[in-house]
């Protein structure tokens, strides 16, 4: 082969900075704005922050009760949001614990007993993906007023799951399916019942598409504004989006900011972890002997 | 022998499934046919007394109603705009990755970055960035330029252009990465015949790339589109309720909360369920598993 032509190579790194920068501008944008002060905010260059300081990331953790003082004659709210914290946590953890277990049992029995008629059980639970949430929290909030959970975490374990299961048994389910049949087989005729050879051997051959599960329901849950701040009322009970929700923009601007980056980094960052793993999963699960 | 251990795993799968089916039932039989139920009355918070069985009225009235078909029209722009935005974009993503460079997996991050940041907080991002409060160095320019984008397209434009914005760069990331989780699959050696074969780029992109990216493509069709149509939270976030250009969802969620015409919201918000099955439908075939011979 020829060497490609200068202006091949060059056209090509300009298109990989141009999308780099397309992806990642507004989250940049953010970032800095959490990093300024007031003043800063005002006068200086929205692009870059000169004088970088933590100043709204610590208002947000000041002062658990009560206000923050006046601005002009405006009262300032605080926030709590350490409990906003400390319940994105326990949503985000059980979401994913009940997802991944529940889907997991899912995708063996269509993906590995193939009960009849397994495709079109798979199908109809993916079709649930056409309801139209637009009014369904109506009579869904009469649902969680039902069980007694409103205002309560634990709605959100219910429709977060429901939201991601479909997604996370089909990739799993259509994974298990073509795991050829001989993987288990020998685990059998050693005398393995099936509950062994699943853990022993299948479940640890599917981590990549375990994990592109994981990281799908965490993307749905942290994308989630409208039902936390439906369902979670009182400041205490709130996670992070819906608290922030709440927050006055016009006065706490910036520590709200310092709120999306407070979110938004932890998650960032155990999906980039999963990143890879998360694309081996993806192909795994749609293509065959891969 | 092998029968009764096939029924054994028979009922073993239904009893695995169970949970699942359990879950997706609490959270969506009742909801669902509530609304379907309500659709077929009058139930209004306007009204007194109880809801009566009215059939098909609802669905008359949206029909025959002038706004629905201009909701409709925007619905479909948007979602024509937003899906030929992700797809292209994220095909190109996932082409442009496709191959070794220096910094790959830098850029593979970034790529990756606007679907893994959390959509709940960085729509409201992308709200205070685009329509900023008073109080900012930035809030002038782009006061100006909702203003000139406003003048020249109409009023709200410059919302509705944000909210797809939005959309798009968000869903070109998730996309991006589905097709090049496609592209891995790819055996090399496939592409090195298609080089031997034809000399044009495009004809390789069309026989060899597109053909077996199509589960991909159609899943990714499919989750754009379903975005597009059900998911109403990005719309409202963005436009914070100003609903100039009415999708339908925002218009269902408007007739039901600020109208209290529940009736006529839910026949709007299933008036489109059909269409998306059948989308769905068309589209099973060509990412599901295909049948064993």
């Amino acid at each position: 082969m020829s060497p490609r032509p200068w202006w091949v190579t060059f056209g090509y790194s300009t298109l990989v900075v141009l999308v780099t920068i397309y992806c990642l501008f507004p989250i940049y944008f953010v970032l800095v704005q959490s990093l300024k002060t007031a003043q800063e905010d005002v006068f200086g260059n929205p692009l870059i922050v000169l004088h970088p300081s933590f100043e709204n990331f610590e208002d947000l953790f000041e002062a658990r009760e009560g206000s923050r003082g006046f601005v002009g004659s405006v009262l300032r709210r605080s926030y709590p949001f350490l409990d906003w914290l400390a319940n994105t946590l326990v949503v985000f953890a059980g979401t994913l614990a009940l997802t991944l277990s529940l889907s997991l049992a899912a995708a063996y029995a269509l993906g590995r007993l193939q009960p009849p008629g397994f495709r079109w059980w798979r199908r109809a639970i993916f079709a649930t993906y056409v309801i139209p949430q637009t009014i369904l929290f109506v009579p869904l909030y009469r649902v969680v007023l039902g069980l007694g959970l409103d205002d309560n975490l634990l709605a959100l374990l219910l429709v977060y799951p429901a939201m991601a299961l479909p997604f996370c048994i089909w990739i799993l389910s259509a994974y298990f399916q073509r795991l050829p049949r001989e993987i288990e087989e020998a685990a059998f005729i050693e005398g393995a019942s099936r509950a062994t050879a699943f853990f022993r051997i299948v479940l640890p051959m599917s981590r990549p598409v375990l994990v592109a599960a994981g990281i799908f329901t965490l993307g749905l849950a942290a994308s989630d504004f409208m039902f936390a701040s439906l369902f979670l009322l009182s400041g205490h009970n709130q996670t992070i989006p819906a608290g922030l929700g709440t927050m006055e923009v016009a006065l706490d601007e910036l520590a709200a900011v310092a709120g999306i980056n407070l979110m938004a980094i932890p998650v960032v960052l155990i999906s980039s972890l999963f990143a890879r793993s998360y694309v081996r999963g993806l192909t795994a699960a749609m293509v065959e002997g891969s | 022998m092998r029968r009764a251990q096939r029924r054994r795993d028979v009922l073993r799968a239904y009893l695995l499934l169970s949970p699942s089916l359990l879950l997706l039932l609490a959270v969506l039989a009742y909801p669902v046919a509530w609304e379907v139920w309500t659709s077929f009355t009058s139930y209004s918070s306007l009204q007194e007394g109880g809801a009566t069985f009215v059939g098909l009225q609802n669905y008359r009235l949206q029909i025959e109603d002038p706004q629905f078909w201009r909701t409709v029209a925007v619905t479909v722009a948007y979602t024509a705009l937003t899906i030929a935005g992700k797809l292209a974009l994220g095909l190109s993503f996932a082409l442009l990755l496709s191959r070794p460079f220096r910094g790959r997996a830098l850029v593979f991050l970034a790529v990756f970055l606007p679907w893994a940041y959390p959509g709940s907080v960085s729509v409201m991002g992308w709200y205070w960035t685009l329509s900023p409060p008073i109080t900012t160095a930035y809030s002038a320019l782009m006061g100006n330029l909702k203003q000139s984008v406003d003048s020249i397209l109409g009023g709200g434009a410059w919302l509705f252009l944000t909210v797809t914005l939005f959309n798009i760069w968000r869903g070109s990331s998730f996309i991006g990465v589905l097709l090049l989780a496609g592209i891995n699959a790819i055996p090399p050696e496939l592409f090195e015949y298609a080089l031997l074969e034809s000399k044009s780029p495009w004809q390789r992109f069309r026989s060899v790339t597109v053909p077996l990216l199509r589960p991909f493509l159609a899943l990714g069709a499919f989750l754009s589109l379903t975005s597009a149509f059900t998911d109403i939270a990005n719309i409202w976030m963005l436009t914070a309720g100003r609903i100039v250009f009415p999708v339908l969802g925002t218009q269902a969620y408007w007739l039901a909360i600020h109208g209290g015409e529940f009736g006529q919201a839910s026949a709007l918000s299933l008036l489109l369920v059909p269409f998306l099955l059948g989308v769905l439908l068309v589209l099973f075939r060509l990412f599901d598993a295909p049948e064993p011979a």
